[in-house]
């Protein structure tokens, strides 16, 4: 007893050293994960299909450090294709930032490699695959970068995403195809016997006449939306009356969610990792790739009463599914689903922006940080329910005698309350989170005394040919943007496209200048409406190469994007050959997408196939009869799209043909040329011009002096799933086709040919 | 005989297979809710519920590969009836018809908690406040306007109504002698005009009409409020835009400007003029 008291004294002041040696060994801390990534099946629709699992699971494991630790993550790439992880929102040196082709080459198959770096902010992050179309299956999860000193409240990583069973390849091919099966699986084709059904069928033609197709909010239909990979779960341990902080990240590919709760507001205390002092709002839309920090409360229960669970909704931007959380235990109390979007008032919306040229006009509204969101129109529960069979039940409303809007009326003719027209807060009592109201609590200024390089961006795009583009550029187009290490580098930048964009900046947070001064935000994705300009700033501290990108994933595969590169950096260790590397990163923009139809006719079989990029265009169209009588014929263009919005398409062709006419038919043209020759083959130039209605007219001049002229419009939408097409062209040749489509890949057709005549045939289509 | 062994497996195709059968309790008081109920429960081929209006017990039948219990008794809470898993959202059951809204047993008890905690944390905090709002004898009538005012700002005719009709209630339920002289003699002046307004705009459910009352009302409310001291500041707001260009007023327990007179159309058209305190 006596010796152990003496020890114990004795050993008091190595005690204190050792209890400091301690605490600075933790801000070292070393935290490993190690990742295998790996091939697997999924069944979230009742179909199995292929995903990627990191650790057996999807989302990838939550990866939780603390400011200060050292990351050390091993990626095991046990896939048989290259594979790549970015750490989404972090500072970290530009060779662990985890593009493939930029700051690192790929992980080949069957390899490892280590990302090492040190833990220097805090706030809730994400990781995602950075290779290909990865993302979209499974390669997302949560990084949760915890404070030295945490706030101790219950704390849930919460990533969103989506699932469709098809392979996201063939998703992106379809979209470049200007394929409009997600748009019948959403009930969203907008055609012209539902627009005469609802009383839009003056605003449907006017959308055909800019040029338009069907609008949408979104580009993919998908069968699931995911919260930490489920649709509908429950957190049961948590009791009535607490609190509980939700960080939640948009893993999704492209979709943008609603949050809602049912228990009442919702308090934002943290957006992109960053805090911001707290806001309550009754619901938020968090872009693709953003993240939020959300506190929810668990209302209190009568003491003896049987708790109950509070739906927190996410619902994806189209409102056509959603995902539900509940949180707490027992009956669960729901709140209501968003509802379905009034789209031909969407429709109208966009008439009234688009310009005949393709430029969007935002009438001197200076929209910026979706303040305004143009989309409200569509939103029955802030502008009321669609128009037509409602209304009339309700008999005549007595918001309407006062202020009636006429179609022909421009929003800002209308006079007095203009400038809220699209301002959901001052509309609605519902209140809903945009970017002004996000304060940061800290002074953000940049240096004072540094340079300032100030750039500015037009977001550009073009639905109908699913291109997308920074100043109608796109990554493989562009050169490298040069900054300097130590300037202020101030973004200005407008979005004239028709979708929105979440941009996104690699490697550091830039402030968004929104009337909080000092207190700007700090962010490292802003999500851009359609006409909207914001001005972003940041300080050029790092070095290397840094991706600016659109994080739509299907947009960004399509080149929407630039590269920020520090003049002067030291060469990366991880890419060995540059040229080789800018290569293949350019090649990701520059790929060809296929696709082919042909119909099996009574009559003959005709169809065509097409291999376009982003401005080349290489298409085939034939037309085989069944009889030499009937012909054979194939014509060959190779074009390549001009201007912005690609309207016009010179292109050189050669036309083949075999038939057996009667012995004195020949052929006249308007034009008068006589064409007698039954085996043809020859060399053409001629040019596309897309008109408005969307009328296809193309003039081509062929070798032998023969001239044609024609006229085309494809793929009318007459309902839901039945198409239309026109051709006549000065060979008094003429087609008049109606298609039914039955699946993605099958469809009904019966046309007229003059060549041909009557015929019916199934249309097979990829 | 062929022909029915034929017919057979299109026959029970049509119905639903994989069958599961649960009984469940699903609150709900007439017939139009067994039709609201039975409608919500329904898809082809998938699921199916006969609901009994005495007992409140549905029998559900239901493809257990395609759907299960959960997701088919989420489409009845959604159409506003609640049930052994699910609440209905508060706007779902709004919206029911007048002879559905059965009582809502979990419910209200969170909502009377709620209101009990809200009073008991108000007592403690600030007793004082809450002491001068005990003694106001016209805050029950002011929150009854503001009731009504929110209704119209949202344009719902049918809560405006419900709400004036709780109006008229406290304006009657007022103790005259509890009012300071000045304001005793203004409200005998305006006592009737106010129950007059309150009683047309709780008669009908035409939002015009409501609003037209509305505005006489609020011109009385204020004259009212202004002869005394309000427990908590009131806001005296104009919309020139309103009633056809002749300008309109309302009082409103907050800064924020919510026109009653517009709703949605020009939700913050106005100003305010005057603050009460």
């Amino acid at each position: 007893m006596y010796f152990g008291k003496t020890a114990g004294i004795k050993a008091i002041f190595p005690g204190i050293i050792f209890l400091l040696f301690s605490e600075i060994a933790f801000a070292q801390k070393i935290v490993r994960y190690d990742l295998y990534v790996k091939d697997t099946t999924v069944n979230f629709t009742g179909k199995l299909k292929r995903a990627i699992a990191v650790n057996g699971q999807i989302p990838m494991p939550t990866l939780t450090f603390t400011e200060g630790d050292t990351a050390e993550i091993y990626v095991h790439n046990e896939l048989n294709e290259e594979t790549s992880l970015h750490w989404h929102g972090l500072f970290l040196p530009n060779k662990y930032d985890g593009v493939p082709n930029l700051t690192q080459m790929p992980i080949k198959p069957h390899t490892t490699h280590l990302y090492r770096f040190a833990i220097i902010q805090n706030g809730t992050h994400w990781y995602h695959s950075h290779t290909g179309l990865q993302e979209q299956i499974g390669m997302y999860g949560s990084m949760i970068l915890n404070k030295k000193k945490e706030t101790v409240i219950p704390t849930v990583p919460i990533v969103l995403s989506e699932w469709t069973d098809l392979n996201p390849k063939n998703v992106h091919r379809m979209l470049h195809n200007a394929s409009d099966w997600f748009s019948i699986k959403k009930g969203t084709t907008q055609s012209y016997s539902e627009a005469i059904k609802q009383g839009y069928f003056k605003t449907k033609v006017a959308n055909e006449f800019k040029r338009m197709n069907a609008m949408d909010v979104s580009d993919v239909y998908y069968e699931k939306f995911l919260i930490n990979g489920k649709n509908q779960s429950q957190l049961s341990q948590f009791k009535p009356g607490e609190k509980v902080r939700l960080r939640i990240s948009n893993g999704g590919a492209s979709t943008y969610f609603w949050l809602t709760y049912a228990g009442g507001k919702m308090t934002v205390v943290a957006n992109d990792g960053n805090d911001v002092d707290p806001v309550e709002v009754d619901r938020l839309i968090i872009a693709v790739s953003e993240t939020y920090d959300v506190i929810v409360t668990i209302p209190q229960v009568n003491p003896g009463a049987k708790p109950i669970a509070y739906e927190f909704l996410v619902t994806s931007e189209d409102r056509t599914r959603s995902a539900s959380l509940y949180l707490g235990e027992g009956i669960k109390q729901l709140t209501s689903p968003l509802p379905k979007l009034k789209y031909f008032e969407g429709m109208k919306m966009m008439n009234g922006m688009m310009k005949m040229n393709g430029d969007l006009d935002d009438m001197g509204m200076n929209m910026s940080l979706n303040q305004m969101d143009m989309n409200l129109v569509m939103y029955p529960e802030i502008t009321g329910p669609v128009k037509g069979k409602k209304m009339k039940e309700a008999g005549k409303p007595a918001e309407m005698k006062g202020m009636k809007m006429d179609d022909s009326k421009k929003p800002m003719e209308s006079g007095h309350a203009d400038h809220n027209m699209y301002n959901s807060n001052a509309l609605s009592s519902i209140t809903t989170l945009n970017y002004a109201m996000l304060k940061s609590p800290l002074n953000t200024s940049l240096p004072k005394d540094a340079p300032v390089k100030e750039l500015r961006f037009v977001l550009t795009g073009n639905m109908n040919r699913y291109v997308w583009s920074m100043d109608n550029k796109v990554v493989s187009e562009s050169d490298k943007i040069l900054i300097k290490k130590g300037e202020n580098v101030r973004m200005v930048i407008y979005n004239n496209s028709m979708m929105r964009h979440p941009m996104h900046l690699h490697g550091h947070d830039f402030r968004v200048l929104n009337g909080q001064g000092e207190n700007a935000p700090m962010k490292n994705i802003i999500d851009i409406m359609p006409m909207e300009t914001d001005t972003l700033e940041f300080a050029a501290t790092e070095s290397g190469d840094w991706f600016f990108h659109c994080h739509i994933l299907y947009h960004m595969m399509s080149g929407m994007g630039r590269v920020f590169s520090y003049q002067n950096s030291p060469a990366n260790p991880e890419i060995p050959n540059p040229k080789l590397a800018q290569r293949k990163l350019f090649a990701d923009d520059r790929e060809f997408h296929f696709m082919a139809e042909n119909d099996i006719a009574t009559n003959g079989n005709d169809g065509e196939a097409m291999l376009q990029n982003t401005r080349w265009s290489i298409g085939s169209e034939w037309r085989l009869g069944y009889n030499d009588h009937h012909g054979y014929e194939v014509e060959t263009h190779v074009g390549r799209y001009i201007g912005k919005m690609q309207w016009l398409m010179p292109f050189i062709g050669f036309d083949w043909r075999y038939r057996k006419m009667g012995m004195d038919e020949v052929e006249t043209n308007l034009f008068g040329q006589r064409n007698t020759k039954d085996k043809r083959s020859i060399l053409s130039a001629g040019v596309n011009y897309t008109l408005p209605m969307l009328v296809s007219a193309q003039a081509e001049i062929f070798t032998d002096g023969i001239v044609r002229f024609q006229l085309e419009r494809m793929d009318i939408p007459v309902s839901k799933r039945l198409r239309m097409n026109l051709m006549v062209n000065t060979d008094k040749e003429y087609m008049a086709a109606i298609k039914y489509i039955f699946t993605r890949y099958a469809g009904v057709t019966a046309h007229y040919d003059s060549d041909m005549g009557f015929g019916v045939g199934l249309t097979l289509n990829y | 005989m062929a022909i029915v062994l034929l017919l057979s497996p299109f026959l029970s195709n049509a119905e639903i297979k994989n069958v599961s059968t649960e009984n469940v309790k699903i609150a709900g008081s007439c017939a139009l809710c067994k039709e609201g109920i039975e409608t919500a429960a329904f898809e082809k081929n998938t699921s199916k519920a006969s609901w009994d209006k005495d007992s409140k017990m549905a029998l559900v039948t239901y493809d257990s590969k395609k759907t299960s219990i959960d997701a088919v008794l989420k489409k009845v809470a959604l159409a506003g009836y609640d049930n052994d898993r699910f609440l209905a959202p508060d706007d779902a059951y709004a919206k029911l018809a007048d002879c559905c809204k059965y009582e809502r047993a979990v419910k209200k008890q969170a909502v009377a908690e709620k209101k009990m905690t809200e009073h008991q944390h108000g007592a403690m905090a600030d007793t004082q406040k809450n002491a001068a709002a005990d003694t106001d004898p016209l805050k029950p009538v002011l929150d009854a306007y503001y009731a009504v005012k929110d209704a119209l700002v949202s344009s719902d005719g049918n809560t405006a109504s419900t709400n004036a009709t709780n109006l008229v209630k406290a304006i009657k339920a007022v103790k005259m002698d509890q009012l300071a002289s000045e304001q005793h003699m203004v409200w005998m002046k305006v006592m009737k005009d106010l129950d007059f307004d309150a009683d047309h705009i709780s008669e009908t459910k035409d939002v015009g009409h409501q609003r037209d009352h509305f505005s006489s009302l609020s011109d009385n409310m204020y004259k009212l409020i202004k002869s005394g001291k309000p427990s908590e500041a009131v806001y005296y707001q104009h919309c020139p835009m309103a009633k056809e260009g002749k300008g309109a007023n309302w009082l409103s327990q907050v800064p924020a400007i919510k026109n009653p007179y517009y709703g949605a159309q020009m939700l913050n058209c106005g100003k305010t003029t005057e603050t009460i305190k």
